[in-house]
């Protein structure tokens, strides 16, 4: 994609999202903050699986992680959010790095399955020890602001998005990104290039599970009653879904997949149940036509055609 | 309180053929396509509704039914495998390992969320095998549960005696070891992807099919065997049947012990849940080869 192109996406994307709450009612605007949440999510986990190759099925699990432990900091404890919710993002690269540590030794399906059990093993201990975090019941947690004040913490999660796609793309486009992708295609060939194979498998995970974390914390102050649900594995496909039909190999791709994925949920109420069966059709025509995600399928030709008109231009210049 | 423990350890042996049937489907599935299956507990619970279904509305007597779901299990698992699975055998596929992770995901998704609109959520019964109880001395036991244990173990000989006794099976095992060599000596590999899939296939639906009666139906039946099956087929050791049948019947008993022996009842059955997962993470962190696992069946 050519530079001014995509700098002009991105203002367009600035104005739509920040002249959103004006434009939409009370309902579509909780549903943009609900998408703000899923972005962040599904960002970070297309910089797990996507960029380092770790296909960790347990990302919920770190959201459920970041929202319990802050919901149970606030109503504990009495401290106040902001705190509750950075307390579960340390949390959470604490237990990241662990998982990332502990999984060194293992490979894609592997480790696929110990990061599913370790989720599950997670929720089913939320549900079990219910005098402490309310089980399937579910724990009532205050709110971000003291009035139910939708827009303020609409604005809130955008600051949030955008600062953790700054974070994430300076992270990908710098000189870590490059060995995580290394890590990804080889990680043999990687280790005998120089790379630190142990240190940034492991910080692969303690960053991205920092971002579940964070973006948990921002969901349960705003939703109110945190269930265990929301680390569920149906939660992770949902997930998964967005990352891969927008595009696991960019986070810009993986962001604009949860929210139009999440818009489309809504949008598409009145369909029930059938919406996840369109979405896992939709999940599996792009692993099996579009490995790179719908949004690279759109773009190729835009970006081809910006490219034929720039050489066209380049060579009136020359003449 | 020792016939309690007995009738648990009986009930766990029932329940350990189960996941042994179901987790030596996952091995021949792992063991020739070189991936593992994450929709292998969907394909169990569409066995399950395909027995009900065969039951209730084509009027078949249950036994057979537990035949045509194998059956269909295998018809569906081999649409599955010619639509969604060949770009695993194209040398032009980029991460083969990545796209059999995510595919088969994806796949475990759309059939939960398809059997909730087809079945709905609410848990349905198939009838009996056979109704009533078997009593021996302080011991009872539901036929259902003495029947499908026995079918298992019918399954579990049957499919050892086609891997090792038949010409199919000889090949299956070839492909297994080396695809390069089994296409060199005329096998073509891609009917035995085929086969090993809808075999799989066949195993989980007929396990379905068998657990109907004993724990009634619903779409998401399938979260705990995939993931015990999971458990099972990594203690067995990857690749190998015979581990997977051994593992099976240890993780099944263990597990009702667990719940019999669990100090606090009101969670047992909640943390019963957790046993094999952790049993899992355990094998998974200590020896990931498993029991009885054969070197060359390591992934690719």
């Amino acid at each position: 994609m050519p530079r001014w192109s995509s700098a002009g996406g991105c203002v367009a994307l600035a104005v739509v999202a920040l002249a959103f709450p004006f434009l939409v009612n009370a309902y579509w605007l909780s549903v943009g903050v609900l998408a703000l949440f899923y972005a962040i999510v599904a960002a970070s986990w297309a910089l797990l699986a996507g960029y380092a190759g770790q296909f960790s099925f347990g990302h919920m699990a770190f959201v459920s992680l970041g929202a319990y432990t802050s919901g149970l900091l606030v109503t504990t404890f009495g401290v106040p959010v902001p705190v509750g919710v950075a307390a579960g993002v340390v949390l959470c690269a604490v237990v990241g790095a662990g998982i990332g540590y502990v999984c060194l030794r293992m490979q894609g399906p592997y480790l696929a399955l110990f990061t599913v059990a370790f989720s599950e093993v997670l929720r089913i201990v939320i549900v079990s020890e219910n005098e402490v975090t309310g089980g399937s019941g579910g724990l009532e947690v205050p709110a971000w602001f003291d009035a139910t004040n939708d827009m303020a913490v609409y604005y809130l999660g955008v600051t949030l998005l955008v600062v953790s796609m700054a974070i994430m793309l300076g992270l990908v486009t710098s000189r870590w990104g490059l060995f995580f992708r290394a890590i990804r295609e080889n990680e043999d060939a990687a280790a005998a290039a120089g790379v630190k194979v142990v240190r940034f498998r492991i910080l692969a995970f303690a960053i991205t599970s920092c971002f579940a974390g964070l973006a948990g914390g921002y969901y349960g102050h705003y939703i109110g009653i945190l269930t265990p649900d929301i680390g569920s594995v149906d939660q992770m496909g949902l997930v998964v879904a967005m990352v891969v039909i927008g595009g696991a190999e960019s986070l810009v791709a993986a962001m604009i997949g949860a929210l139009s994925l999440e818009f489309l949920v809504e949008a598409l109420r009145s369909y029930g149940q059938w919406r996840l069966v369109l979405f896992g059709a939709l999940l599996l025509l792009t692993m099996r036509f579009a490995r790179n995600g719908l949004l690279a399928l759109a773009w190729q030709p835009l970006a081809k055609l910006a490219r034929r008109r720039m050489q066209a231009v380049e060579g009136e210049a020359a003449s | 309180m020792t016939s309690y423990l007995l009738i648990q350890a009986l009930n766990g042996l029932v329940i350990g053929v189960i996941y042994a049937v179901i987790a030596a489907g996952l091995t021949v599935i792992f063991s020739i396509l070189k991936i593992v299956n994450f929709a292998h507990g969907e394909v169990y619970m569409m066995g399950g509704y395909f027995a009900y279904f065969a039951i209730g509305l084509a009027g078949i007597p249950p036994l057979p039914a537990v035949l045509v779901a194998m059956a269909m299990s295998f018809v569906l698992s081999v649409l599955v495998e010619r639509t969604l699975l060949t770009p695993l055998y194209s040398p032009t596929t980029e991460r083969k390992g990545d796209y059999g992770i995510l595919v088969t995901f994806g796949i475990s998704i759309f059939l939960r969320a398809l059997a909730l609109i087809i079945y709905g959520p609410y848990p349905l019964r198939p009838p009996s095998f056979w109704p009533g109880v078997v009593q021996v001395g302080d011991l009872i036991m539901a036929w259902d549960r003495v029947f499908a244990g026995a079918a298992g173990v019918v399954m579990l000989i049957a499919l050892v005696w086609f891997m090792n006794r038949t010409p199919w099976g000889e090949a299956l095992n070839a492909v297994s070891q080396s695809r390069e060599s089994a296409a060199i000596v005329g096998i073509n590999d891609q009917r035995f992807y085929m086969l090993a899939f809808g075999l799989g296939g066949a195993l989980a639906g007929g396990a379905g099919a068998l657990v109907g009666p004993i724990y009634s139906l619903s779409p998401s039946m399938g979260l705990m065997p995939d993931t015990q099956a999971f458990a099972i087929v990594i203690l067995g050791g990857m690749g190998s049947v015979a581990g997977s049948i051994l593992a099976g019947l240890l993780i099944g008993v263990s597990e009702s012990m667990f719940v019999a022996l669990f100090p606090d009842p009101s969670r047992s059955l909640t943390y019963a849940q957790a046993f094999s997962l952790l049993i899992l993470m355990l094998v998974l962190l200590i020896r990931p080869t498993g029991l009885f696992g054969r070197a060359h069946a390591a992934m690719e």
